[in-house]
């Protein structure tokens, strides 16, 4: 039996970095919010101090800042004939887990997504006509404007660094001409330019290109955020993605929003608690709290709560919502129901470029320390007669030059013995990735479900991934691809790699990105959607769903920008509905 | 909101032109000077350096001069620190802070250093402020 709780205002599902935004919005009402975690935090221990944090064995390879998957990993199959296996490697991408979620391990990469993305389904239709059956693009039934007032703060709060391209409407020079249009500056300036965004941006503008820096997480001079935050300057040791900055020098949730947090009365974190289903009433359309293990003693918890807030990783908001039986699940062959559709991943490619006489010196580096061109991305360009939706942008790709996985060869060289050690020497700092991060739309066979025979360390069922990457993705992976190719030849590289479009299956080993998006789709149409505009779920109106597995569709950028948006406006909007509960 | 963003990283540098235009000469500055700068430089340090006391990622450094380098207790300092056999005074300081792996090899500060000698003096004389 359960221990019951005493009954608070807001419980939260997840320590990460959407409900610690959401949480912050709601501290200067007084509102009384739980957030629960289960991980622990990692600050001041090995993960962030010198020199344990080097480790690139520990943090990188065996993902220890990650989803511990021997707990809990996921079933894949390609399509629904066949039966899933579970996922003993996960390489393809590194949930969170942990005070900070996965944004304590980000590269720091944060974009703005088009003007056009959150109304992309309108968007394709008025410019193509109607669309193919089985490209499931979605409006999210809010507009940039309404999500640019989040953005500007949620930049300000994270202090990114980078120039704007497009300020009120007027584009600048040395920004993304294609930027969706800003009300101010970046908070700060951009990162240095590395020697390999110095070639990329010469090649780019010999092609008519408008290069210009990614906008960056990863703090150029120390920085003081509005709310007193601070971050250091970032010394660029390439210790980003997968690892916590032990510069104190990327923000991050446990860095700038979870002490600031724990400085309010009004605000409890409890770590290492283990959430395993939300108490719902169907009839009523009402959530009463949420179970969840103790992982030190082993007992379970309910914690009675005015409103729940799920806020954990895109699979587990699903996983959650499908093991509560909360909203109708997704069936591919009716295609009805909604939880667990438009389930997507990322499209990425490139070709590698070698430089006899240049010192890319990748060991010098910063998870968003990249050139980039934006021609290519989404719907930046005209799709006419090209048979496919969705794009990338394409970037002079150095982030780190850590010495396990960070050697670029050229092609033929031997995988071993002498020949090997030689083009390692040759090669490793004269050489770098132009790479392609595309885009990946919804497709009716690519969704969650519960799988039938594998269970978690708790005994739930594991999350079932339907996915390939299906017509679309492969056709603009290889038009996108030969942009890149032409890039790399546009450069001057003494070699240049063949280029390799993103080819089906879908391979769990190989790492893409972490941006895993959908299974509780936004949107003003109940039927195709889990969560309205607000993110209130349709079935049960004191329950809100936030994190990427909202957007319905996933860009070519990076997720984190209208994430810390759509978190920091639930928070808004939950003061409100708490005031006077209704739908929003 | 911006401002936030580039005073520390600009505001000294700033300060200093303003004081040519003045034809002043930072010679002229008094020490107490010095210090109030330096509170606003210190925003270099003090993502990871308290100075009341509490640990953060880096030690606390109230009372850091006149003090023995790598002896606050219950930090986890590199054996270089602790080996170091430096006394913190304005010289040492500034030999540190213009390049801490330079002068303490292997030291775990994941920072490269101020290169700007105003700067320094201005962190150091802050410094010697904290009891």
């Amino acid at each position: 039996m359960a221990k019951v709780l005493p009954k608070r205002t807001v419980v939260m599902i997840g320590g990460g970095f959407t409900s610690a935004l959401t949480a912050r919005q709601l501290m200067p009402k007084g509102v009384d919010v739980v957030v629960l975690e289960r991980g622990v935090d990692r600050s001041q221990a090995a993960a962030d101090e010198i020199p344990s944090q080097r480790d690139e064995l520990r943090w990188a390879l065996h993902h220890e800042n990650a989803q511990n998957i021997a707990t809990e990993t996921y079933t894949v199959r390609y399509n629904s004939s066949e039966t899933a296996l579970p996922a003993r490697r996960l390489e393809a991408f590194i949930p969170g887990e942990g005070v900070g979620g996965a944004a304590d391990h980000w590269n720091g990469q944060s974009w703005r997504w088009a003007e056009y993305d959150p109304t992309l389904r309108t968007r394709l239709q008025s410019r193509y006509g109607s669309l193919p059956n089985d490209l499931l693009v979605q409006d999210w039934g809010v507009t940039y404007a309404e999500l640019e007032p989040y953005h500007d703060l949620w930049e300000k709060l994270f202090g990114i660094a980078g120039k704007a391209g497009n300020l009120r409407g007027q584009i600048q020079v040395g920004g993304n001409p294609f930027e969706a249009p800003r009300q101010n500056e970046y908070p700060q300036p951009p990162l240095e330019v590395l020697e390999a965004g110095i070639i990329f941006d010469a090649a780019s503008k010999k092609l008519g290109y408008k290069p210009f820096p990614l906008p960056a997480a990863n703090s150029p001079f120390e920085y003081t955020n509005p709310d007193g935050m601070q971050l250091a300057q970032c010394q660029y040791c390439g210790h980003c993605e997968r690892f916590i900055c032990e510069a104190n020098a990327k923000a991050s949730p446990q860095l700038l929003l979870y002490p600031w947090l724990a400085r309010h009365r009004n605000f409890e974190l409890r770590t290492q608690v283990h959430a395993v289903g939300i108490d719902y009433d169907k009839d009523n359309k009402f959530v009463s709290g949420v179970r969840y293990i103790d992982l030190i003693t082993g007992e379970e918890f309910l914690q009675p709560a005015d409103v729940v807030v799920l806020a954990a990783f895109t699979m587990s908001n699903t996983k959650l919502l499908l093991i509560s039986g909360i909203g109708t699940p997704y069936d591919p062959q009716s295609r009805r129901g909604v939880v667990g559709k438009n389930f997507c991943h990322q499209t990425m490619s490139g070709v590698n470029v070698f430089f006899q006489d240049r010192w890319i010196n990748p060991f010098l580096a910063a998870g968003s320390s990249q050139n980039v061109v934006d021609e290519w991305n989404n719907d930046n360009f005209d799709h006419s007669g090209l048979g496919f939706q969705g794009g990338g942008y394409i970037y002079s790709n150095v982030t780190n030059g850590r010495p396990i996985s960070s050697r670029l060869l050229p092609t033929g060289t031997p995988r071993w013995g002498s020949a090997w050690k030689k083009a390692n020497a040759d090669w490793y700092a004269h050489a770098f990735a132009i790479t392609v991060h595309g885009s990946c739309y919804g497709h009716p066979e690519n969704y969650l479900s519960l799988d039938p025979t594998y269970r978690d360390a708790f005994g739930l069922p594991l999350v079932r991934i339907n996915f390939d990457f299906r017509e679309n993705e492969l056709k603009m992976s290889q038009f996108l691809t030969q942009k890149a190719a032409e890039l790399a030849r546009a450069a001057g590289a003494t070699i240049v790699g063949p280029p390799t479009p993103r080819t089906s299956p879908y391979d769990v080993r190989v790492y893409q990105t972490t941006h895993i998006t959908g299974g509780t789709p936004m949107g003003a149409d109940p039927t195709t959607s889990v969560v309205s505009p607000h993110l209130q779920h349709w079935d049960a109106r004191n329950l809100f769903v936030v994190g990427a597995s909202v957007y319905p569709q996933n860009s070519g950028y990076n997720p984190t920008g209208p994430l810390g948006a759509l978190a920091l406006r639930l928070g808004d909007d939950l003061g409100s509905y708490i005031e006077r509960p209704r739908q929003l | 909101m911006n401002g936030i963003a580039l005073r520390s990283a600009r505001g000294t540098q700033l300060s200093l032109v303003c004081a040519a235009l003045l034809g002043l000469h930072s010679s002229v500055l008094t020490r107490a000077d010095e210090a109030a700068d330096g509170k606003s430089a210190f925003a270099a340090c003090s993502a990871c350096h308290s100075v009341d006391g509490s640990k953060r990622l880096g030690p606390s450094l109230n009372g850091i001069v006149g003090r023995k380098a790598g002896s606050v207790a219950d930090f986890n300092y590199s054996p270089a620190m602790k080996r170091s056999s430096i006394v913190w005074d304005a010289p040492t300081l500034d030999k540190f802070l213009a390049n801490p792996q330079q002068e303490v090899p292997g030291t775990r500060m994941p920072f490269s250093g101020l290169p700007d000698a105003n700067k320094r003096a201005q962190i150091e004389a802050y410094l010697a402020t904290l009891k």
